[in-house]
């Protein structure tokens, strides 16, 4: 297991390098005149000269590289140059509010898509093609069109939550719930239809199995079949559906956090990659990308839980 | 069935359950729902660049600064300097050299006392800086401290726009010993009205500052508490104000302003830019036909500016052909409708410069303004024969490129500052920035000398002039100024201040 996990860690070092790599070549070339947004309009061209030699943007790309690199392997992503921020603050307290809205769904992913999916798998009928239905829908409705239907009813019809805004858990429970539970609702709904319908699929599958058969011949009940043996089976290509959702979920937010003005990674992310702030963005290309490899070991060490037949030697 | 409606009604009453939980603790974590008088919840469009003294940022950043610092000088919603930090001042002879008189009870939140010397220190820190200002204090040779109270600025020119700098973040003062000290961007030191309280900020969300107990002019707190709450999104600021989360508010687009009104919110107007085309290549080094003035002159006939403010401005704006501001001295309403829409004497001024088929001219285009408002233009110029071709850039390429001298001519929006030498500074004189291709005229250049180094007088009688000459040569051809609107509720009354994007702090207030 040790050896695994340490193996996995390697390709992802790997991976983070190339995706660095990759990011910072793209804002090379992707990259206007910095200097010039972050000082205005109003300023000189001899403030803009002295603050592109200041911020190293007249040197060439390879020591630039280089330079952010060493910089990074010892833990210092520099200072955004937009808010004058240190990357590493400005990313923290960013990834625990995404990171509480992306977790918050998906255990509500899990629960209710799981719950949804066995439901429809084992009462088939008119359940069975409601819950295919509902997913359907759940696929098709963009997640922020859910969004502003939940803010217009639920908050500025009915009142119940605020529109916008965010309350750290530390804070306040009930004030975080009142400004993440719309949001969760928003993201997850089209997460719980891909799940519900994986559910549903697998489950459907493996009760045909024959050793399901046995198992139901040697006088097991009903629910302990399903719950202990079938949906155990079953789990394993879900959780990897859900793996796949939990890193969807983080470019998801990205625009649900806009709409509800919630301090996460998102509003960062698309402000400055627009604006070109590279310190910035190579934080959060570092941040994500290692939030993908955690998320796949992890997932990988629950498939072989479910599955003995997938553990890992 | 009956399981169906029995799971159905267990749905919902959970839901109702966990809502109604949610909703007992909404009122906790709010702080914009005030009446006033104890938390200010403002809706700002801007994060701070930065909270330090000698980078400041301005205009929609100016509430963040002016909640932490003071201003050596303060200006009244109507652009006229008054006392701030200094209580006098004073010009020599041949306004080369100002003597500041400044206050003696203002301390700062580190337990420093206010001198000369942290002004002196702030306004050499300031230029030296990373300010998109910093160029404001261009004129600034030295300063230095008298005595305790007594500051001196040794200009190395006039400089009739220095006194209302030393109204914005040019102005700003903050202790000596913190000068250059990169923890101030994020943990600021000043003598201001409000302590920045780095405990309840969520950056990137929600900036929070407590009254300052100490603060010098308590007739300026109006709150116990002051809560700048960032929005990029239009439609989450919309939901903002409608579900009563701000006071007050910039806004972001025009077209959300009935639906804020619906709320319950004031629209305070004021005017702030002017919005057009720059016809930067008088001289035609890169399009030859703008060389001649008929052709310049048929390019505003042109507009039919009415109906730009309708559809590009959604209805916010007043038609002009003049990019002097209503409070400048050298505003004349007369040459706002210099220019109407006229297409007959347009077509034959066009002809008259032996353009009759017109001709094709290349402009930039950026993805950040709708395609429909470049489409806009280009009708109206087609309707005289000239094709534009735009050249797509990027955001962040968009304005070095026209800086950079790019374009003969393009469409943007400046600002209308609040005094006559700034204004001619930034975007006529021959040097300034917005003048891209630094084509000038020496009758141009000699008013603005006037302007600068001349009597109160001769300075408004130049400025007249150079007005005038603008409008009539069409250096530019400006379409409207758009109506700036700022957002206030029921409880909040709010002065506008010219030339600056949102009010000053202190001028709003409980009702």
């Amino acid at each position: 297991m040790l050896r695994f996990i340490l193996r996995r860690l390697l390709a992802g070092v790997i991976l983070l390098f190339v995706v660095s790599s990759v990011a910072f070549l793209l804002l090379y070339l992707g990259a206007g005149d910095i200097a010039r947004q972050i000082l205005g309009v109003s300023a000189t061209e001899e403030q803009v000269a002295q603050k592109t030699a200041q911020l190293g943007l007249d040197q060439p790309l390879i020591p630039r590289y280089f330079d952010w690199l060493t910089s990074a392997v010892t833990g210092d992503f520099g200072t955004s140059w937009f808010t004058s921020q240190p990357v590493v603050a400005a990313i923290t307290s960013r990834l625990a509010v995404t990171l509480s809205l992306v977790i918050g769904t998906t255990i509500l992913t899990a629960v209710v898509g799981t719950a949804l999916g066995v439901w429809a798998a084992r009462k088939r009928g008119a359940a069975d093609r409601t819950v295919q239905i509902v997913s359907v829908l759940g696929f098709a409705i963009p997640g922020f069109l859910i969004a502003i239907f939940l803010v217009n009813v639920f908050a500025l019809n009915l009142k119940w939550f605020k529109p916008t805004g965010f309350v750290q858990l530390g804070v306040s429970f009930p004030g975080w719930l009142s400004t993440v539970t719309l949001p969760i609702i928003a993201l997850a709904i089209g997460a719980i239809a891909a799940i519900a319908a994986q559910i549903r699929g697998s489950v459907i599958d493996t009760m045909r199995q024959d050793w399901v058969r046995t198992l139901r011949s040697r006088g097991l009940s009903e629910n302990r079949v399903l719950y202990k043996h079938v949906l155990r089976n079953a789990g394993g290509p879900a959780l990897a559906v859900l793996a796949v959702q939990f890193v969807g979920l983080l470019g998801g937010a990205i625009i649900v956090e806009q709409i509800f003005a919630i301090p996460g990674l998102g509003p960062v992310a698309t402000t400055s990659t627009a604006q070109g702030d590279v310190p910035l963005v190579m934080g959060l290309v570092v941040v994500t990308a290692s939030i993908v490899v955690i998320v796949n070991i992890v997932i990988e060490i629950l498939h072989g839980f479910l599955n003995p037949k997938a553990r890992i030697s | 069935m009956f399981k169906w409606k029995r799971a159905a009604v267990a749905a919902a009453a959970a839901a109702a359950l966990a809502l109604t939980g949610c909703a007992g603790g909404s009122g906790d974590g709010g702080s914009g729902d005030s009446a006033g008088g104890g938390t200010l919840t403002w809706g700002v469009i801007a994060q701070p660049t930065t909270l330090a003294a000698e980078g400041a940022n301005w205009a929609n950043e100016s509430p963040y600064i002016q909640a932490v610092y003071d201003t050596l000088l303060r200006a009244t919603p109507e652009g006229e300097v008054e006392p701030g930090l200094a209580t006098e001042w004073e010009y020599n002879e041949d306004k080369t050299v100002l003597t500041l008189t400044l206050r003696d009870d203002v301390t700062f939140t580190n337990g420093d006392t206010l001198t000369a010397a942290d002004a002196a220190a702030s306004l050499l820190a300031f230029k030296a800086g990373n300010s998109p200002n910093a160029s404001n204090l261009i004129n600034l040779a030295d300063a230095k401290a008298v005595d305790d109270t007594t500051l001196e600025l040794t200009l190395s020119a006039p400089d009739p726009a220095m006194l209302t700098f030393l109204t914005q973040n040019s102005g700003v003062v903050a202790p000596a010993s913190s000068a250059g000290d990169e923890a101030t961007a994020t943990n600021p030191v000043g003598s201001g009205p409000y302590v920045y309280n780095a405990g309840e900020t969520v950056a990137g969300s929600s900036y929070v500052f407590d009254k300052n107990p100490d603060y010098w002019n308590p007739d300026d707190q109006h709150y116990d508490k002051l809560v700048l709450q960032y929005y990029a999104d239009p439609t989450s600021l919309l939901n903002a104000v409608q579900g009563g989360q701000v006071n007050v508010t910039n806004i972001i687009d025009t077209s959300s302003v009935d639906q804020m009104k619906s709320a319950g919110f004031t629209a305070n107007e004021f005017a702030l830019n002017w919005w057009g085309f720059m016809l930067s290549d008088r001289e035609g080094k890169l399009a030859p036909p703008l060389a001649k003035v008929e052709v310049r002159q048929a390019i505003n006939y042109a507009l039919d500016k009415e109906a730009l403010v309708k559809t590009v401005g959604n209805g916010y704006g007043t038609p002009t052909s003049q990019i002097f501001p209503t409070f400048s001295p050298s505003y004349d309403e007369s040459l706002d409708d210099y220019y109407t829409y006229d297409l007959d004497k347009a077509k034959e001024l066009m002809a008259d410069a032996g353009y009759a088929d017109g001709f094709e001219i290349t402009m930039p285009r950026a993805a950040a303004i709708p395609e429909a408002h470049w489409t806009l233009y280009a009708d109206q110029l087609a309707q005289i024969g000239i094709t534009v071709n735009y050249q797509e850039l990027q955001a962040t390429e968009f304005i070095p490129s026209i800086i950079g001298g790019e374009f003969p001519m393009t469409w943007f929006t400046l600002q209308q500052d609040p005094t006559d030498y700034q204004l001619a500074s930034f975007q006529i004189s021959g040097a300034s920035t917005w003048n891209v291709l630094h084509q000038t005229t020496p009758e141009v250049e000699a008013w603005i000398k006037t302007i600068q180094t001349g009597t109160e007088d001769e300075a408004a009688e130049a400025g007249q002039a150079l007005n005038k000459y603008l409008v009539e040569n069409a250096w530019f051809a400006p379409m409207y100024r758009p109506t700036s609107i700022f957002m206030s509720d029921a409880n909040t009354q709010v002065e506008t201040q010219v030339g600056n994007a949102v009010p000053y702090l202190w001028n709003v207030q409980p009702k």
